[in-house]
């Protein structure tokens, strides 16, 4: 569960203020797809960022799997990162020097598997998003889609509690953005919590639930059935 | 996570490997150039034996002009007179005594199929050999009575003695020197001490002598003397007076074990001193001095002057080789800031990142050390080769010279790493992983 109570983000420069997220309340339950839209500006990567502990907000409450974010050092949040958030991003972010399978293998380092677990999941996780045949190959080698499944089989390895996706299909055409749609639906089936920041409302009518964010605040929330998304 | 981290860096250096070589060649340069240089320095002024260096002493006395000093007055004369040294030998009051200087001679080999040798060599006493902790293939040093009996007696370096007897036990053979006939009573081993501490008035990185024959044989005439010789006071006609004069060409070692012998020692010169004084000499204010094998080395300056500016010049060139590394590293860690940041989300704290870069940075320092080495060694063999047969022995990288290179090119690498890894760690992960 994710609960964010008054969460202020103030970036200051030596001339201006500027308020991202102001009194930003939010509650994400358990098995969530949420997603979030609004224009641009409004604080939806601010958001995401806050929630996957890459940035830190100015004051506020923000209880992760309900522990006090905020009185975590860097450690603790990246350790809270590695064992409960994924991340995938609207640019895929894989690291291009490294094949599939050791891009997969990134986060299991730092979490600290051994050899023969880290070999299990990435292999189980590239077969998930259907890519274990290419498991040596460098990310150049692949299309836009297949990058995006592998960042989100580095995302899932570790088993997040948390998927964060910032723009996942901004970068893909309609066939794969679908194909990568597909596969985070049936990821939040499998029951992990997905938050997506998208402007396409296609897309956001296909989450559980909707938010709009606009001025830095939650200004609307929306729920859609489960009949609307079938 | 170490092997994780080398194979990354190992990825890493390969993928950007143009900037990496720059960076190991830039090293490498620094760290040649500085060992070179230190390896001369260290050799230069290496402990010739250290095992005893404490206990042998070389003996000053300032019997020199007192209107003219030595050295302007700053050190007593590098060598004494014959008279002083058999005074000092005669009266025996170290644990071991050894007077020396340096003399040549022509062998006549008893096989006239071998031409006549001039040979370098050393007359000395007995002590030299115990003193000195020469190392003997065949029989020994020859004893104190045949000092003082001056037996006609020699002692062969290894080299002379394979030369004329094909390297077997020559001992108790004769051999003609000089036109008198020596017995043979030991082959030494091969001794080349660097400096060559013993007697360096003819030069601290000579080789060692190839035969070594009684020093009272000189004054005998049996040995011709050679080497380094001053005077200050004119003297008569004829080999004697020149034995009997001020003019300085031996040099005198002493051995002794403790502090209190060394003060007891040190009475004694005071006191011959004094009695001297009564006969007309030794003018000049009491400068008596023990120096061990150390001091004795530092006073005589045996790291030249500008051996020492070499190695400051080639520090400074290292320090500019490292600074240029600073700047290289800086542009490919800052340029790694979006895998820097991706790594932070998906669960590397900064610490964990630190310990990455730094690791990436000691590999490039190894390589550039290994480089560094490679270059030092032909540094090295361009010194000898610019120097000549002064710099033979010296101009060679021991196994402590190695081991020094790498570290030095590893911690200077980590130095000069500390500040880009400190400055990629800084970067903003929301913000790299947006701009992506």
């Amino acid at each position: 569960m994710l609960v964010m109570k008054n969460i202020n983000k103030i970036f200051q420069t030596e001339d201006i203020q500027t308020h991202a997220l102001r009194d930003f309340n939010l509650t994400v339950n358990e098995g969530d797809f949420l997603s979030v839209t609004g224009p641009s500006g409004s604080g939806k990567t601010t958001f995401l960022n806050i929630a996957g502990l890459l940035e830190t907000y100015t004051n506020g409450d923000f209880l992760l799997d309900g522990k006090d974010v905020g009185s975590l050092n860097d450690n603790g949040r990246s350790k809270m990162r590695n064992e409960k958030i994924g991340f995938v991003f609207q640019s895929f972010n894989l690291i291009p020097d490294l094949n599939l399978f050791d891009n997969v293998d990134v986060p299991l380092r730092y979490r600290g598997f051994n050899a023969k677990e880290r070999k299990e999941r990435i292999e189980a996780n590239l077969e998930r998003v259907g890519l274990a045949s290419r498991m040596k190959h460098l990310p150049s080698q692949l299309s836009g889609g297949q990058q995006q499944r592998v960042a989100i089989a580095r995302a899932l390895a570790t088993d997040p509690r948390f998927l964060l996706a910032d723009e996942p299909t901004g970068n893909l055409d309609s066939e794969m953005a679908k194909g990568v749609m597909s596969l985070l639906e049936e990821i939040n089936q499998q029951g992990t919590t997905i938050i997506m920041v998208t402007h396409d409302a296609e897309l956001a009518q296909r989450a559980t639930r909707t938010i709009q964010v606009k001025d830095g605040r939650v200004s609307e929330l929306e729920i859609v059935s489960a009949q609307a998304i079938a | 996570m170490f092997n994780y981290y080398i194979k990354v860096a190992w990825i890493s250096i390969l993928r950007h490997w143009g900037l990496s070589l720059l960076m190991i060649c830039a090293i490498g340069l620094g760290i040649g150039a500085t060992m070179t240089t230190v390896t001369v320095n260290y050799l230069m002024s290496a402990n010739p034996i250290p095992h005893k260096s404490e206990q042998l002493f070389y003996v000053q006395l300032d019997s020199w002009d007192v209107n003219d000093p030595f050295d302007e007055g700053q050190n007593p004369p590098d060598q004494m007179t014959f008279i002083d040294s058999t005074n000092l030998m005669k009266a025996k009051k170290a644990f071991r005594q050894n007077v020396q200087a340096q003399a040549f001679a022509v062998i006549e080999p008893s096989d006239p199929e071998i031409l006549p040798l001039i040979v370098s060599g050393r007359a000395n006493s007995a002590d030299f050999f115990a003193m000195f902790d020469v190392p003997f293939i065949y029989g020994s040093g020859w004893s104190s009575s045949a000092d003082d009996n001056k037996e006609q007696v020699v002692v062969l370096n290894k080299e002379t003695n394979d030369k004329l007897y094909g390297g077997e036990n020559s001992v108790g053979k004769s051999i003609k020197i000089d036109g008198n006939m020596f017995k043979i009573v030991g082959v030494i081993d091969t001794w080349e001490p660097k400096p060559r501490f013993y007697d360096i008035t003819t030069g601290a990185f000579n080789d060692s002598e190839e035969i070594f024959v009684p020093f009272n044989l000189i004054a005998e005439e049996k040995i011709t003397r050679s080497g380094n010789n001053s005077c200050w006071k004119p003297f008569g006609d004829g080999f004697k007076a020149y034995l009997a004069s001020e003019c300085i060409w031996t040099q005198f070692w002493v051995e002794l074990k403790t502090e209190q012998d060394k003060q007891a020692y040190l009475a004694f010169l005071n006191a011959y001193v004094e009695e001297q004084k009564q006969f007309g000499r030794f003018e000049r204010p009491m400068d008596n001095r023990l120096s061990n094998v150390m001091q004795w080395l530092e006073n005589q300056e045996v790291v030249a002057d500008d051996a020492k500016m070499m190695m400051a010049m080639a520090i400074m060139f290292l320090v500019v080789c490292l600074l240029n590394t600073v700047g290289l590293l800086l542009a490919k860690f800052l340029g790694k800031a979006p895998e820097i940041g991706l790594r932070q989300a998906l669960g590397a704290s900064k610490a964990t990142l630190f310990c990455q870069y730094l690791i990436e940075s000691a590999c490039i320092g190894l390589a550039g050390g290994i480089l560094g080495l490679f270059l030092a060694f032909l540094g090295l063999i361009g010194i000898e080769k610019l120097y000549g047969e002064n710099m033979q022995g010296l101009a060679t990288l021991d196994g402590n010279m190695m081991v020094l290179s790498i570290v030095v090119s590893l911690v200077a690498t980590l130095i000069a790493g500390i500040y880009p890894t400190w400055r990629a760690c800084k970067v903003q992960p929301a913000h790299q992983l947006k701009c992506q």
